[in-house]
C-alpha cells in the first residue's frame, strides 16, 4: 500500500513539473528577449495610442522600404513613402514608425503638413531581434493605414 | 550642459527651383542611449539619453515636427520632403530627454 501511494505521488509530481516548466521557461525567455526600458510599450498598446483604439487598415498605399536581412541591428534603414496627395485639407497628417518586438515599440512619430509636398520619411532604427517593422500613416480624414515588413536581424542592436 | 553637438542639414538635389520638392536630411552626433546598455569601463548601466523632439521650420514657420524615442539609432538621421516656396532659411531645432537643446540652420537658394 505504501509503495503504491508513493509511486502515485511521484507520478503526480512529475506531471505537474512537466506542465509547469515549459511555461515558466518561456516566460523567462520572453523577459530575456525584451529587456524593459524606461519607455517600454508593446506594439498593440502603441497602435492603440496612435489610432485612439480605431486600429489601422493594411494598405498598399503605404510603401515601407526596409532591408530583408539586417546584419547589424543597431542601424537599420527605414523609408516610408505614402502614395497620397499633399494638398490643403487632403493630406497625410502623420507617419509613425514602429518595431513590433522592441521593448519600446515606438520609434518616431512624424507630423507632416501640406508644405512637405510629398509624404516621405526616412531614418535609421535599432532592432533587438528579428521582427516586423510597421509604418502607420494617419490621413487628414481621420483614417489610418499601415504596412508591415519583417526584418531578419543577425546581431541585435538593443540592450 | 554639453557643448553644441555636431549636426548637419543637407538639401538634395543640390540644384533646385522654387516649387520643386527637395529632400531635407538632418544628421546629428548623439549617443541615443536606451537606458539598457552597460558601460564597458564602469560596469554600470548608462542612463537613457535620447533626442526627444525635433522641429523642422522654414523662416520660423514649422512644417514638420517629430516625436522621437530611444529606438532610433545612434547618430540619428532624419529625412523629410519639402516643397521649396522660394528663398528662405530652414532651421532644425531639437531637444533631448535631459533638456539639452540645439538648433541648426541652412539657407535655401533656389535658382530660376
Amino acid at each position: 500500500m505504501k509503495r503504491r501511494s508513493f509511486i502515485k505521488s511521484i507520478a503526480a509530481v512529475s506531471a505537474v513539473v512537466a506542465t509547469v516548466t515549459p511555461a515558466v521557461l518561456m516566460a523567462e525567455e520572453a523577459k530575456k528577449a525584451v529587456p524593459k526600458g524606461p519607455n517600454a510599450l508593446s506594439v498593440e498598446a502603441a497602435i492603440d495610442a496612435i489610432t485612439g483604439g480605431k486600429g489601422a487598415k493594411e494598405s498598399d498605399k503605404v510603401k515601407l522600404t526596409v532591408p530583408e536581412i539586417a546584419e547589424n541591428g543597431a542601424v537599420v534603414p527605414v523609408k516610408v513613402n505614402v502614395d497620397y496627395p499633399m494638398e490643403e485639407g487632403n493630406y497625410v497628417k502623420a507617419i509613425h514608425v514602429l518595431a513590433a518586438k522592441n521593448g519600446n515599440s515606438r520609434c518616431v512619430d512624424v507630423m507632416l503638413t501640406p508644405a512637405n509636398g510629398k509624404a516621405y520619411f526616412a531614418t535609421r532604427i535599432k532592432l533587438g531581434s528579428t521582427q516586423e517593422v510597421i509604418g502607420v500613416a494617419e490621413l487628414s480624414d481621420g483614417t489610418f493605414i499601415k504596412a508591415a515588413k519583417s526584418v531578419k536581424v543577425t546581431i541585435g542592436g538593443c540592450g | 550642459m554639453a557643448e553644441a553637438r555636431k549636426s548637419m542639414i543637407k538639401i538634395k538635389p543640390k540644384k533646385y527651383k522654387a516649387g520643386d520638392i527637395v529632400k531635407v536630411d538632418f544628421i546629428v552626433i548623439h549617443p541615443m542611449d536606451t537606458g539598457l546598455k552597460k558601460d564597458k569601463k564602469t560596469g554600470k548601466v548608462k542612463p537613457a539619453h535620447y533626442i526627444d523632439s525635433i522641429t523642422f521650420s522654414f523662416d520660423g514657420k514649422p512644417f514638420t515636427t517629430m516625436k522621437v524615442w530611444e529606438t532610433v539609432s545612434t547618430n540619428p538621421y532624419f529625412s523629410v520632403n519639402f516643397k521649396v516656396p522660394g528663398k528662405g532659411k530652414i532651421t532644425v531645432d531639437y531637444t533631448d530627454n535631459t533638456g539639452e537643446k540645439n538648433s541648426k540652420s541652412k539657407k535655401l537658394k533656389p535658382k530660376g
